[in-house]
Parts: C-alpha cells; sequence; structure tokens
C-alpha cells in the first residue's frame, strides 16, 4: 500500500475511534453514528480497493468512479445543507417563543404618574 | 370561507369608554424613540387606556419612552422581527383579557382618527377582522415606487391567498377576540403581513377593509421598509408557506 493509503487508512481509524466514543458517552444518537461509521468505512473501502468505485459507477450506468463519488459527495452535501437549514428554522422558532414567554412574563407596567385617565 | 363585505359608507362609529376600556393597541417598535413616545400619548389622549408596546431588542430607549408615556412595554431581550412582536404583543393581551385588539405602527404613520371605523364593525358584530387600507377611499400622497411595489404586494397576496385585498401591507388592523385566537404568527420578519391574510382565510374570518389615513413623514419613510425589501419578504413568505 501506497503512503497516502496509510496516512488515509489511519486518520479514518481516528475519526472511527472518535465517533464511537462519542456515541458511548451519548453526545451523539445511535442512528448518527452508524451513519458516520459508514461513512468512514466507505472511505476505507476506496483507499483499499479504488477499483471499487468504478465498478459500483458501472453498475449504477455512470461511467467512471470519480463521477459517482462525485454525484455522491454533492448529494451528501445538499441534504446536509437541508438539514442545516430545518434545523436552524426551528431554533429560530424556538429562540422568538423564548424571547416572547420571557417578554410576557417580564411585562413593565406603565410609569407612576403617566395615567391619563382611570 | 367568507368574503369581504364593501366599506364605502363612512366612518360613524362612535366608541364608548367602555368598549375603549376593553381594547388593547399593540404597537411592535424597534429603535423607535423618537416617535414612539408621541404615538402613546396620542392613543392614550384618545382614551385608549390599554396600549401595548413591545420593544423587539431596541438599542435605544424606546421602551422608557413607551412606558413614560404610559404604555404596558414588553421587551424582546433580542431582536426577532415585527411578525414576532406583534404575536407577542397579541398573546399578551389576549392574556390580559383583551376583548378587541388592533396593531398599530409604531413610527407615528397611522391616525388614532381612524380607530373608531376600524374597531366599530368589531364591537358591532358585523365581522371579525377590519384591515387598513391606504387605497380605499382617500388618496395619500406616496412615491411612485412606494405605490408600485404595494400594488405587487396586493397582487402576490391575491395570488398567494386568494383574498382580494386593495392594500396587503397595512400596519393598521382591527381583531376581534376570537379572531386573535385563531391567529399564530410565526413569520418573525416582515412576511408575516401576508401570513395574516392567509389566516384570514384559512380560519373563514369574516374581514372588512378600511379605509385609512397614512401620514408619509419623513422620519417614517426614512425608519420604513425599503422598497427594495419586498423581495426578502416574498422569499421569506414562500419558504415559510414550504415548511409549515
Amino acid at each position: 500500500m501506497s503512503l497516502f493509503q496509510w496516512l488515509g487508512l489511519s486518520v479514518l481509524a481516528v475519526l472511527a475511534v472518535l465517533t464511537v466514543s462519542a456515541g458511548v458517552r451519548g453526545q451523539v444518537r445511535k442512528r448518527i453514528v452508524t451513519f458516520w461509521l459508514l461513512v468512514w468505512g466507505g472511505g476505507a473501502v476506496l483507499l483499499v480497493w479504488p477499483s471499487s468505485a468504478a465498478i459500483a459507477a458501472h453498475k449504477l450506468g455512470i461511467g467512471r468512479g470519480a463521477d459517482l463519488l462525485l454525484y455522491s459527495s454533492v448529494l451528501v452535501m445538499f441534504s446536509g445543507f437541508f438539514y442545516v437549514y430545518t434545523r436552524f428554522r426551528r431554533l429560530d422558532r424556538q429562540i422568538t417563543m423564548l424571547v416572547r414567554r420571557l417578554a410576557i412574563e417580564n411585562a413593565a407596567r406603565p410609569a407612576a404618574g403617566s395615567s391619563h385617565d382611570g | 370561507m367568507s368574503g369581504a363585505t364593501p366599506s364605502t359608507k363612512p366612518s360613524t362609529y362612535e366608541l364608548s369608554a367602555a368598549d375603549r376600556a376593553r381594547t388593547f393597541i399593540v404597537i411592535a417598535a424597534f429603535n423607535e424613540a423618537r416617535a414612539i413616545g408621541q404615538v402613546v400619548r396620542e392613543l392614550r389622549e384618545a382614551a385608549f387606556p390599554n396600549v401595548v408596546v413591545v420593544d423587539d431588542g431596541s438599542r435605544d430607549d424606546t421602551a422608557d419612552q413607551a412606558r413614560a408615556a404610559g404604555a404596558v412595554v414588553l421587551t424582546h431581550l433580542i431582536n426577532r422581527g415585527q411578525g414576532a412582536a406583534l404575536q407577542t404583543g397579541l398573546s399578551y393581551a389576549l392574556r390580559a383579557g383583551a376583548d378587541y385588539l388592533a396593531t398599530f405602527d409604531a413610527d407615528g404613520q397611522h391616525d388614532v382618527a381612524d380607530l373608531p371605523a376600524m374597531l366599530g364593525p368589531i364591537m358591532h358584530g358585523e365581522v371579525e377582522i377590519c384591515l387598513g387600507s391606504r387605497f380605499l377611499g382617500v388618496r395619500a400622497k406616496m412615491p411612485k415606487l412606494r405605490r408600485a411595489v404595494l400594488f405587487g404586494a396586493v397582487l402576490f397576496t391575491r395570488i398567494t391567498s386568494r383574498i382580494k385585498l386593495t392594500d396587503a401591507h397595512n400596519g393598521l388592523r382591527a381583531l376581534s377576540r376570537r379572531a386573535a385566537l385563531g391567529i399564530d404568527l410565526q413569520l418573525d420578519r416582515m412576511a408575516h403581513a401576508s401570513e395574516i391574510v392567509d389566516q384570514i382565510a384559512s380560519c373563514g374570518l369574516s374581514y372588512r377593509e378600511v379605509p385609512v389615513h397614512i401620514r408619509y413623514t419623513a422620519y417614517s419613510l426614512a425608519k420604513g421598509q425599503k422598497s427594495s425589501a419586498a423581495l426578502r419578504v416574498a422569499f421569506d413568505y414562500l419558504i415559510g408557506r414550504v415548511f409549515r
């Protein structure tokens, strides 16, 4: 194996260990841990056996392995954007509700002596 | 869905002191220290005892000015936008037992004298919501670009909500308690104006447009929405429809 492959594999191994330990400590949900382990595993397969991309691409009717990688990364990126965007919107709503609750509970009555009427 | 009833007859509604006491005027204010005091005082002098100012995270002394003028002040610790502030004020007023509610702009562009014509039809049980329109009846002097953008907004609202209005983005509105309970503004920024119209349609609330007078002062024009903000508003609104 080349130096690049060794480097890549060790980086992926570190990432996998970090992912699993975050899962064990309960910082990340199991489904998310599984997702990332699949990503790191897929990366490892591609590193060790580069022609697998070409074989998969051929099966899917895409010409080259590099194209398959490009398409799938664009797909992953856009679903990532979408996920972050929906998260952001939810957070936005939650902040508004929090700010609203605080505003209503701490309503300031009019200053004394300012009332014109009963 | 109830249709709009024409409002060609002049405003002949008189509000009693008791009617005014059951009414809450809700004002969303962001950095309006120069104008808010006068607006609140005019409302108080017109014998509306319940003025609720939602200070939407202003950096100036909007809250102090409003409070000194006799308003109940609710403070958004962070700026959340006009839609969010109005919803805060409406929620507070409903909790405080409001029977009638009106939204009013903080920059002095609305005329207190228009309120009886807005609230009267609701108090008489004729409709649930009155929407102010600057294009019905008296013509307000208005810059050409502003007129064009507002016309675009009216068309946009007609297409998206299928409600025919002459003025889709007027901050002067009057609501019954029932109507206010049905309204839940989720769009925090400026697209709430279209959102309200949508909810009027989906709740089947009866509504009427009432001609109101808008004072386009140098201050309100400088402080108000830039015409170019219309695209942002449309985007917010459409995204809001997708992510309900």
